[in-house]
């Protein structure tokens, strides 16, 4: 079988390129040469050098940020990259959420999108040059208009300085319009920073913590109904017959019609909506899907993997020789779990749609998809769909499939109604798109001194990346039919099946370690249920399966499982130092009676990251009492939110290590809300202690990279504290 | 028609009363500060007071306030004049997505009200209802630690505003 590897950066990239038009790197459009006007507010005599910056006559800095904010703080880190260089302190600024436009691309996906843990790193130089590039004209404007040089003048917090006096910024937007801006002002020294690696609060906390900040479900316009939508409880069944007698005379009810993915219920509040649509009676089709139960997808996983028909991924050395030599060998196998994200804020969007015109409230992870989607649905140009970004009730990657989009813009079309399509908890538990359930079976020889020589790991379970472009493509590409959409969609389906490894499903189960003879092995196992990427992706299981069997391979070799580690990662220097560091830390810790510790490391998303648990076990139940995280992520560009992108990475894993798994019974999800989908509270949440490593190397990610060592660590403390190796997810003592 | 004190305003409403009142107050009063999470009183995202007391108001039907004063997540502080909780939110860098912290400010406000200096467990068990899927716990119980040391500061501002 082939060898190719598809990242969700290439993949990406490669989809919109191949669709034209979209520009990736640094270059920026301004207001005047823009083909597309810049979707930003037209303030009276303001100044717009750029896709980013407005600067007001009352010297207001509106800053417009292109990355969607989930929680990650990216609005925060993004005003610290600019403001650090155009000087302007980012908690003075105002910052506005942009529409869709080319100037916004992620220069790491060539597309409007958030995610994959690259906004700071992809935009570290690129915000600091948009900065440094505004500030250079303000101050040649101030030179020319005050008839002193530019060598004699400073700035400070939106103010220029010469001699004794300070002026606003704003003082020279009008000069500042006549010029022509340069593309490389000079970049600040690390040493001269003022904001970047300071401890700012962030620019969002007070509107999160007074109720003001706007979600998409906080949007309300002139005359909207609300939606809801009856689902099938087997994925993508499509209704045979509907009896909505009962629903229609219900108070508030104006529409009840069949949309693609179910029955559309309309009203004049949500709350009838909701109660109107549990009256609705739905025959639904069957599928294939009703003959799979929760044990299903585990029995056909383990027998793809003793098939070992799969495709192959990266394989150096030999593997075969190399296991016959070792002096230990050893094999596991490890279970994840099929999971939802449950973000706080349910789906929703809301859409009004005016003649050829249509306006888009909803806070999404990949605003490129949304003009598209729109376009095609309603069936009005991509260019007159205006988007407003709001903020997201969190992400995790549910965000980035735009269903609910679509939803709410077919039942805008069809009631002529300005809609706001609200998912209920339920729906987003038991609908997907899901995290993969994963069967991981590694195979490792170690040599007499510990060191490791052979690793062999191969993966079965459903692929990441079809279904979360198959969700995309149509909106890419508005020019293609529906049937070559779903052309395409299987192609790629096909491809990741037969052919190529979709990196995201087995991403992190091979790099970390030191072993020249390595075998990877993919089975896709598809089982029909939607997927897509959830909080770190492959790493959110490989990790777990890759910790846990160095753990072990330690113990068969005889060896403490730090110095193990640090002995077999001599190639990977980071990652070696950040296992140096923690072990230290471990070093010095001394437990209470009955508290284990246990240690994990990983890589992922350009970031090294080591986790010590500290675990206790009673009366069968594990209790996570504290986490030490040790990371270099490089540039620390706002520590305090480097840890608690940390604390959140750990909480969220800590959540799927002990509670996370949905079950199926004949093809439908059982769980359906947090009484039977639980989530980590504070009376469980361990105390987290962060330390970051400051490496001085440009920044890598912080929003996921946290999540992946937790469950290793909690299962290799459970394995001190009990003996017992758990081996399965969620953890489980007997 | 039912009435009740909405944040110290007397309102009234022709809602149906067994509508909860989290939606009544979300898009009759279109207050959007108190969220929607599950609707079904087990996450805390609707949290309101009701006489003082933090309830879920997912399901809390209109007719449970008639009569009855209700506070909000708007009626506890604004942006230009924050309520302790409010600040020591921002002071903290609690909040991440966000759209859980007005149930989490209104749950640690009526806890404090109560209690004013609670033990960490005692924090542990007021908050347990309350679910962040962003992780903040550790920040949230650090801010309400930070107001509870303030204790009889707390006390004193609380009266002096006539907030209590």
């Amino acid at each position: 079988m082939n060898t190719v590897n598809v990242s969700r950066r290439r993949f990406l990239q490669s989809s919109t390129v191949a669709g034209g038009g979209l520009v990736i790197g640094f270059s920026l459009t301004s207001c005047s040469s823009t083909p597309a006007p810049l979707p930003m507010a037209r303030a009276e005599g303001s100044w717009t050098p750029n896709a980013f910056l407005q600067v007001l006559p009352d010297n207001t800095i509106r800053f417009y940020t292109a990355r969607s904010e989930m929680g990650q703080g990216v609005t925060t880190g993004l005003a610290t990259l600019v403001g650090e260089e155009l000087d302007v302190n980012p908690l003075d600024m105002e910052i506005r959420l942009a529409g869709v436009h080319e100037d916004y691309v992620n220069p790491d996906f060539g597309m409007q999108g958030t995610g994959g843990s690259t906004s700071i790193r992809a935009h570290y130089l690129q915000m600091r040059q948009v900065g440094a590039n505004t500030r250079a004209l303000i101050l040649e404007a101030a030179a020319q208009d005050l008839d002193v040089s530019v060598a004699s003048l400073a700035t400070e917090n939106g103010f220029v300085i010469h001699g004794e006096s300070r002026r606003p910024y704003a003082d020279f937007i009008a000069t500042a319009q006549t010029l022509t801006i340069a593309d490389d002002a000079t970049l600040k020294p690390a040493a001269q920073f003022k904001y970047i690696g300071q401890e700012t609060r962030r620019v969002d906390a007070i509107a999160k913590a007074t109720g003001t900040a706007q979600f998409g479900i906080d949007v309300d316009v002139p005359g909207m109904h609300y939606a809801v939508v009856v689902r099938p409880p087997v994925a993508r069944a499509k209704a045979l017959s509907v009896n909505a007698a009962g629903a229609k005379g219900m108070p508030g009810v104006t529409d009840i019609f069949e949309v693609g993915t179910g029955v559309a219920v309309v009203a004049e509040s949500f709350w009838q909506a909701k109660q109107a649509a549990a009256k609705v009676d739905v025959q639904w089709e069957s599928l294939p899907l009703e003959a799979v139960n929760t044990g299903t997808l585990r029995r056909d996983y383990t027998a793809a993997l003793d098939n070992g028909d799969g495709v192959e991924g990266p394989n150096e050395g030999d593997i075969e020789a190399a296991m016959q030599s070792a002096t230990t060998t050893h094999e596991a196998e490890y279970w994840a779990p099929l999971l939802a994200h449950a973000p706080m804020e349910p789906m929703n969007a809301v859409v009004r749609i005016d003649g050829d015109e249509a306006d888009v409230w909803t806070g999404i992870q990949f605003p490129s998809a949304v003009p598209g989607l729109v376009s095609r649905v309603a069936d009005i140009p991509a260019e007159n769909v205006r988007f407003h970004q709001t903020y997201l009730g969190g992400g995790f990657g549910r965000r980035g499939t735009p269903s609910h989009l679509v939803e709410a813009t077919e039942i805008a079309k069809v009631t002529g109604k300005p809609i706001q399509l609200v998912w209920t908890r339920e729906d987003d538990i038991q609908q997907g798109p899901f995290r993969p359930a994963s069967l991981m079976r590694i195979k490792a020889g170690v040599d007499g001194d510990g060191t490791l020589t052979a690793w062999d790991a191969a993966r079965a379970g459903a692929d990441i990346s079809p279904d979360t472009f198959r969700g995309l493509l149509p909106a890419l590409y508005p020019w293609m039919g529906d049937g070559f959409v779903e052309g395409v969609a299987n192609l790629s389906e096909w491809y990741f099946e037969k052919f190529a490894t979709d990196e995201a499903s087995t991403e992190g189960l091979f790099e970390d370690y030191d072993h020249p003879n390595t075998r990877v092995t993919h089975m896709t196992v598809d089982h029909e249920l939607p997927m897509t990427f959830w909080r770190s992706v492959g790493h959110s299981y490989t990790a777990f399966a890759k910790e846990s069997m160095i753990d072990e391979l330690a113990e068969a070799a005889g060896m403490d499982a730090v110095a193990f580690r640090l002995q077999n990662t001599q190639n990977s220097p980071r990652l070696n130092n950040v296992i140096r560091v923690a072990g230290e830390q471990m070093a010095k810790m001394s437990p209470p009676e009955g508290h284990y510790l246990g240690f994990a490391a990983h890589h992922s998303f350009h970031t090294d990251v080591a986790e010590i648990a500290e675990v206790s076990v009673e009366g069968g139940k594990i209790r996570v009492h504290k986490v030490t995280c040790v990371l270099d992520c490089g540039q620390a560009v706002n520590p305090d939110i480097v840890r608690a992108q940390m604390e959140g990475g750990v909480i969220y894993g800590l959540t799927a290590a002990l509670y996370g798994g949905l079950n199926l019974e004949k093809g439908a999800i059982k769980e359906s809300n947090f009484h039977d989908y639980p989530m980590l509270r504070m009376d469980e949440s361990p105390v987290i202690e962060v330390v970051i490593i400051d490496s001085g190397t440009a920044p890598t990610g912080v929003g996921e990279p946290g999540l992946p060592p937790i469950a290793p660590a909690v299962a290799n403390a459970v394995y001190k504290a009990t003996g017992q190796r758990l081996r399965s997810l969620p953890l489980q003592v007997a | 028609m039912i009435s009740f004190e909405l944040n110290g305003q007397s309102v009234q409403t022709a809602s149906d009363p067994s509508t909860p009142l989290l939606w009544v107050v979300r898009d009759s009063f279109k207050l959007k500060g108190s969220k929607f999470g599950c609707g079904s009183g087990l996450c805390g995202a609707c949290t309101m007071h009701i006489d003082g007391v933090a309830v879920k108001t997912c399901i809390t039907p209109l007719a449970a306030v008639t009569g009855k004063s209700v506070t909000t997540i708007e009626g506890l502080g604004t942006p230009n004049d924050l309520h302790p909780l409010q600040a020591a939110w921002h002071e903290h860098a609690v909040p991440q997505c966000g759209y859980c912290q007005s149930g989490q400010i209104m749950a640690a406000a009526a806890l404090l009200d109560a209690n004013p200096q609670p033990s960490g467990d005692e924090i542990d068990a007021a908050m347990a209802g309350n679910i962040c899927r962003c992780g903040c716990y550790p920040r949230i119980k650090r801010a309400i630690e930070s107001v509870s040391e303030q204790g009889l500061a707390y006390d004193a501002m609380m009266q002096t505003e006539g907030r209590a």
